[in-house]
């Protein structure tokens, strides 16, 4: 493969060893204020709505940040060497890098804001921030039509839950007026509303973690470079999820329905991403299969409802990330050395490329939890945690661990083992020793397990709000625990032998999970909001007329609901009309008949003539309301408006305009267009009328604006408020009108210099 | 529209409404009127001249110069405001303080709402007359 490059066009810039730095810097620093007790930032942000820039190093969010972090730093040290090889595969530019290496940053920042936010607003702005940045990375290679449809793919599914995230704080704000993690556990009841809330952003972490029936964005995003897969799919994207459901855990656990939800969606999770692995033929396929699987294991281990559920679900996120990324990585080194992405073009690898089949074996051993790895403490945990639940959550998890030893041993096994299928050619080191980094890692936490396991203890404790204890040790005993993972091994080699066999099956399993199964909503759903979009777009744009229409008559309709539904319903009051209202009422007059004669006129200058009357009739009316100042703008603004209208008609050449006003209505739009007319601007009437009608409030804050204008050196309290009291709202308006005089200006000469 | 009479008048009342724009800007604070209204009432006394100009005169006095009028406005309003920030006081508010002794000149007073408005005068101004100068500068394109 490495025959056919090209050379590389444009250079890498400058920025992208500094982004590259970034990760190991951040992990070094999460790591030192984590070791020296963490951190906690509390400033306010919108205190009229308790909003408070809230971030907290706990040990939840010390351990997602730090394998975000860590995780990220062995990505982006593989993304240096691999992604000039996957842009010179497309003929692209080097150039392209500073994006890819920029988006993996932001993502890895917005993990580490998601992990350490402590309001659920700001939690929902960095979930969505995650959710950007993985649209654009999954869609990277956007000139193929794969990876462009599954990020689109993954934002909705992910970005559309994130609303329900939105929903349940808005429902724990509306009950318990704040948005603060800390004082909701303090103030939560078990009760449906909060359940219904915890509920909801369970769903947002279950559509993110890619569980049944939310998990077949994540093997379409396989079209993604492999460290996008490596980092979003193994210790970010999905973590994320997880992350969620400890977070709010303490929320959670008030409902055992939920609980009990959780069990059941990870057991599932477990089971049809472990068959699906089984059947995959695709190497990145297989790892993505089993990452929802695995992460089935974590949401399972929540929906226990204990703490030592909890602390193993953080230990087993921690033990997935690091074995899980170096596999995908391995994918990706594999398939630069080979140009093969599939098992069935893979076999007998180990001969040319040792380093990385010891590296991936170690990963592969961590994941099936063999001994000396950091993943067998990460299954004892599971087993433990099971059995103190009952003999039927030991023999599922057994299961389950028996199906990742299957499908994962066959991914080592085809690829590393057997006969060559191709030949490889060298890759360079630094597609390699991030593998063999991660897998030393494995290792060292499989022998010194500690730094783990207090990790996960203060994750769990940050997560039930008490002390937990987290013990892990190779005990050389026949305990449950060794005895389920000895019958997991024994299970996953049978399964291994019988894979072969199953492959016929589970690939109609996987046909059928096409044909009927939830892409195939979602998919459907998709088409239909496009189709209907589409259909309303073009409704929309037929003509001027109907562009008016289509803002006029669904917020007319939406306000007449509103006027109808409101609770405690409307009075409309006529007042009094005295003879001093009479000049009041000979413009009102006059303006109503200047509107019905705008109507009337074919000619364009007639036309403006007359809405100017409108206008100047207004400004009539606002003098005898007492309202000098609004008068004057009024008389001033229609002033500039008419002189506007001319110069643009003076610009159109006369025989389109003449033309234009000899065009009449169509017969079947002489009743459409009055009729749009009648009831948007009644719907406007009533509106104008009942709000009139209202009684004034106890007590207005222009009653204020009076009294305070002497002392702001103001005889005039219009200009006083304008800017002075409202002077900020002032500086805001004439930015917009800045901005505005800076795109007409922009496009007039743009137009000049064609 | 632009005949001598037009010319003529036009010419006579340029001077009278700026003035009157002066005034509405000077006296805004202490009778109707603001840098808004003083700086429409500026920009129509200069399309009255526009639209009286012979030939193609008014485009070429439309000169471009006009959004820089806007621009310096909004730079004012935004230094104006940082410029107060930068003393810990909160945006925009006016000083002297409440009670403060103020500088007079003649009915005008110097204090920071004035200076404000002032700003909110050359926006406006800058802004009427740069997008009717963009409008009416711009060059028919052939059908």
């Amino acid at each position: 493969m490495a025959a056919d490059l090209k050379p590389p066009e444009g250079r890498r810039s400058k920025l992208v060893p500094a982004l590259v730095l970034c990760a190991p810097a951040s992990f070094a620093a999460l790591l030192a204020l984590w070791l020296s007790g963490g951190i906690e930032v509390d400033a306010p942000w919108a205190p009229s709505l308790d909003l408070r820039l809230h971030f907290s190093l706990d040990g939840l969010g010390a351990l997602y940040a730090l394998v975000a972090t860590g995780v990220g730093a062995a990505v982006l040290l593989y993304s240096w060497s691999y992604l000039p090889r996957h842009l010179r595969h497309q003929g692209r530019s080097n150039r392209e890098q500073t994006r890819f290496f920029g988006l993996l940053v932001l993502f890895m920042a917005a993990m580490v804001g998601l992990a350490t936010a402590q309001d659920l607003v700001l939690l929902f702005v960095f979930w969505d921030l995650t959710a950007i940045a993985s649209y654009f990375l999954i869609a990277y290679d956007r000139h193929e039509a794969s990876s462009r449809r599954a990020a689109l793919m993954a934002l909705l599914v992910t970005g559309v839950s994130a609303v329900l995230l939105l929903i349940g704080a808005l429902i724990l704000y509306s009950r318990y007026g704040t948005f603060q993690l800390p004082e909701l556990f303090e103030r939560a009841q078990p009760s449906g509303a909060v359940a219904l809330a915890a509920g909801l952003m369970v769903l947002a972490g279950l559509a993110k973690s890619a569980q049944v029936p939310f998990h077949f964005w994540l093997p379409r995003a396989m079209s993604a470079p492999s460290p996008v897969s490596a980092y979003l799919h193994s210790a970010a994207m999905v973590a994320a999820g997880v992350l969620l459901i400890g977070r709010v855990y303490p929320l959670v656990e008030t409902s055992g329905v939920l609980l009990h939800g959780l069990l059941v969606v990870g057991a599932v999770s477990v089971v049809v991403g472990g068959l699906l692995a089984l059947a995959q033929d695709d190497m990145k396929r297989v790892l993505a299969y089993s990452t929802f699987s695995q992460y089935g294991y974590v949401v399972f281990m929540y929906g226990l409802g204990s703490a030592a559920g909890a602390a193993a679900a953080a230990f087993y996120v921690a033990a997935h990330a690091i074995a899980k990324s170096a596999l995908f990585l391995t994918a990706g080194a594999v398939t630069e050395a080979t140009g093969a992405k599939r098992l069935s073009e893979l076999g007998g690898l180990a001969k040319s490329m040792p380093l990385l089949a010891l590296s991936s074996g170690v990963a592969v051993a961590t994941v099936v939890a063999l001994p000396l790895t950091v993943g067998f403490f990460a299954d004892e945990l599971l087993f433990k945690a099971a059995v103190e639940r009952g003999p039927a959550f030991a023999v599922a998890s057994t299961a389950g661990a028996a199906l990742t030893f299957a499908y994962l041993g066959r991914f080592w096994l085809v690829i590393f083992t057997g006969a060559k299928q191709r030949a490889a050619s060298p890759v360079p080191r630094l597609l390699v020793l991030p593998v063999a980094a991660l897998a030393l890692v494995a290792l060292a936490a499989g022998i010194t397990p500690e730094p783990l396991t207090r990790l996960a203890s203060a994750a769990a404790e940050a997560s039930v709000r008490a002390p937990v204890e987290t013990t892990a040790a190779y005990y050389l005993d026949l305990r449950t625990e060794n005895l389920m993972a000895l019958a997991t091994y024994a299970g996953g080699v049978a399964l291994l032998a019988l894979s072969g066999a199953l492959q016929a099956p589970l690939a109609a399993l996987a046909r059928l999970g096409v044909s009927v199964g939830p892409e195939r909503l979602y998919v459907w759903l998709v088409k239909a909001l496009n189709g209907a979009s589409d259909r309303i777009h073009q409704l929309e744009v037929r003509d001027l007329r109907t562009r008016v229409a289509a803002v006029l008559v669904p917020a007319g309709v939406l306000v007449a609901v509103a006027l109808v539904a409101a609770p405690g319903g409307r009075t409309y009051q006529a007042g009094t009309v005295q003879l001093r209202d009479l000049g009041l009422l000979l413009m009102l007059a006059l303006t109503v008949v200047a509107a019905l004669a705008a109507t009337v006129p074919r000619r364009h200058l007639t036309l403006v003539l007359a809405l100017g009357t409108v206008g100047y009739g207004l400004a009539g009316v606002y003098a005898f309301l007492g309202a000098p100042d609004v008068a004057l703008v009024a008389v001033l603004v229609e002033s500039v408006v008419a002189v506007l209208f001319l110069g643009v008609l003076a610009l159109l050449p006369a025989e389109v305009l003449r033309r234009e006003a000899q065009i009449t209505t169509m017969s079947s739009r002489r009743w459409r267009d009055p009729l749009v007319a009648v009831v948007s601007g009644g719907v406007a009437f009533a509106l104008a009328w009942g709000a009139l009608s209202l009684p004034a409030t106890a007590r207005p804050v222009s009653a204020d604006h009076v009294r305070l204008a002497p002392e702001a050196h103001a005889k005039d309290v219009v200009t006083a408020i304008l800017a002075d009291f409202r002077g900020l709202d002032t500086l805001v308006e004439i930015t917009v009108i800045g901005v505005a005089v800076a795109g007409v200006t922009a496009l007039m000469r743009r137009r000049d210099s064609r | 529209m632009n005949t001598v009479l037009t010319q003529r008048v036009a010419k006579l009342l340029y001077a009278p409404i700026l003035v009157v724009a002066c005034a509405i800007l000077v006296k805004g604070y202490a009778d109707v009127g603001d840098g808004f209204a003083a700086g429409v009432v500026a920009a129509l006394a200069v399309v009255l001249q526009w639209l009286a100009a012979p030939g193609d005169a008014g485009r070429r006095v439309a000169v471009s110069w006009w959004p820089v009028v806007a621009f310096c406005g909004l730079s004012g309003a935004i230094l104006l405001a940082a410029a107060l920030a930068a003393r810990g006081t909160e945006l925009l508010t006016h000083l002297p303080a409440p009670g403060g002794g103020v500088v007079k000149v003649g009915t005008a007073e110097l204090i920071t709402a004035v200076a404000f408005d002032v700003t909110v005068f050359a926006l406006v101004l800058g802004a009427v007359l740069g997008i009717l100068g963009a409008i009416a500068t711009t060059k028919e394109e052939p059908e």
